[in-house]
């Protein structure tokens, strides 16, 4: 299969990058190391070349109204120069994607969403839009996006853009860069305070350049799962699909069936789910995608959906999903790592706090 | 990508290099496995009396990302295993050729000559990727 390069393509082989394919695309995994990376974004700041992402504009009138009516968070009562993270689902309750609405000003909205799923999504979204007065573009293939992450990420670049004030958290506006237009948001994926940078190819190339002349971390995709997986954001394709509803994922808070309508509604009212997701940590071992977990009869429950090294804890950790009726009420949950099963310890919160307000 | 492969060793086409001396071969991962691999973090091998076939997997290792299996480059029981990398595998990182994982007794001196030379073994790098 062909794959697509990011603008940014050329920048990441001269420093080394290694490149897989991920979602039709070739994106750097890693430069240097894994560890290098995840710690500069938890202690310094790191910028990731995030360009595969799709980016849908709906402006006009009704705008706000129709993005509010496809997903199951509240975009209508968030303010204008708010970001708000959703899940887009079909009329049973399951997950098409999940993404992050931009109220960039009154009738203009950007959504952000996963690579892999721009057709799928953008076909959802035309479907949908019979009865509402606004216009939908599809515009991935004229952006480019950086995610400038960690600690440092608002003093390093408040002096490169001609205009960036301390925004809250979640929040969004146009600015320029080199008196450029660039979409600033104050989101991330990786659980501290950071920015994401929307605008034209060029333009992101030279921002990438300034960046990392400025010695900004260059950071893959590989610390960008750790750091996402540390702070237990999930990952479409692993914690969310489409046979499972918001409510498996432990995403209830984002479903407001208290809004006056939307897709899925009628399902979603019930908190359907089949799936309890966990918070798993060991003492020794590393579990994997697809690792069977069991109880303390050892009896299968559920599986690993996403696992890792933690870079911060040294330990391994996991995200699980469990069939629901067999969430174990002694909470011994074990995990199959080549037929030997270690001890897994369930965890209330976060593997590790992010530093973002 | 430059990538080091001493002379004196023999390889796998798994990436293993073997050490042979006498009737014993020392087992670790080439610097080429090491560096695809990235930061190690994780390091199982065999117990000390363990029986190994040639080709067959006798661990693995694991870096953040991934999992990778260890083949036996000849077949015998394992005689000693390198304790020192239990706590800090991220050794290998820094040096693959100083960082052997087992020493296992030849039980088969003919299976020696299935090993690549580094001069092949450097070939093989450079056509499988």
């Amino acid at each position: 299969m062909m794959t697509l390069k990011t603008h940014l393509h050329d920048e990441h082989v001269k420093l080394g990058a290694k490149i897989v394919p991920f979602a039709g695309w070739d994106m750097p995994i890693q430069y240097t190391s894994v560890k290098d990376e995840v710690l500069a974004v938890r202690q310094s700041v790191g910028v990731f070349d995030v360009s595969h992402m799709g980016e849908f504009f709906v402006e006009g009138p009704d705008a706000e109204q129709f993005v509010d009516h496809l997903v199951t968070n509240d975009i209508l009562l968030a303010p204008l120069g708010k970001a708000i993270y959703s899940p887009l689902c079909r009329q049973n309750g399951t997950v098409i994607d999940d993404l992050i609405v931009y109220k960039i000003s009154s009738g203009k909205v950007l959504v952000c969403v996963n690579a892999a799923n721009i057709e799928k999504d953008f076909s959802w979204f035309k479907e949908n839009h019979k009865n509402f007065n606004c216009r939908l573009e599809n515009r991935s293939e004229e952006f480019s996006l950086l995610a400038v992450q960690g600690p440092k990420s608002f003093e390093t670049l408040k002096p490169l853009m001609d205009q960036l004030p301390d925004i809250q958290y979640y929040s969004v506006i146009e600015s320029t860069f080199k008196r450029r237009p660039v979409i600033i948001a104050r989101t991330g994926y990786t659980g501290e305070d950071g920015f994401e940078i929307f605008g034209a190819h060029e333009t992101m190339v030279e921002l990438w350049q300034k960046l990392i002349e400025l010695e900004v971390k260059p950071c893959g995709l590989a610390s960008r799962d750790v750091l996402r997986l540390e702070v237990c954001y999930p990952l479409y394709g692993h914690e969310l699909s489409e046979e499972l509803t918001p409510y498996d994922a432990g995403l209830g808070w984002t479903v407001k069936t208290s809004k006056k309508d939307f897709i899925g509604k009628e399902k979603l009212a019930s908190k359907p789910s089949k799936y309890k997701l966990v918070k798993l940590v060991l003492d020794k071992g590393i579990p994997r995608e697809g690792y069977p977990v069991l109880n303390s009869h050892n009896e299968p429950i559920g599986s690993v959906t996403s696992g890792t090294m933690s870079v911060v804890l040294n330990k391994g950790i996991a995200l699980a999903l469990i069939e629901i009726d067999k969430v174990p009420k002694d909470e011994v949950f074990l995990i199959d790592i080549r037929q030997k099963y270690y001890t897994a310890k369930l965890l209330n919160k976060t593997f590790v706090t992010g530093g973002h307000k | 990508m430059a990538t080091k492969i001493p002379a004196n060793l023999k390889y796998t086409k798994d990436h293993e290099w073997a050490l042979i001396e006498n009737n014993t071969v020392t087992v670790g991962i080439t610097d080429f496995a090491q560096s695809a691999l990235g930061d190690i973090v994780f390091l199982e091998v065999p117990e000390k009396g363990t029986h190994l076939k040639a080709g067959s997997t006798f661990g693995v290792v694991e870096s953040i990302k991934s999992v990778s299996d260890l083949y036996a480059p000849v077949s015998g029981e394992v005689v000693a295993r390198n304790s020192d990398l239990e706590g800090s595998p991220e050794k290998i990182n820094e040096d693959a050729y100083g960082s052997w994982l087992i020493k296992v007794n030849i039980q088969d001196a003919s299976e020696l000559n299935n090993l690549l030379t580094a001069e092949q073994y450097q070939e093989f790098c450079n056509t499988s990727h």
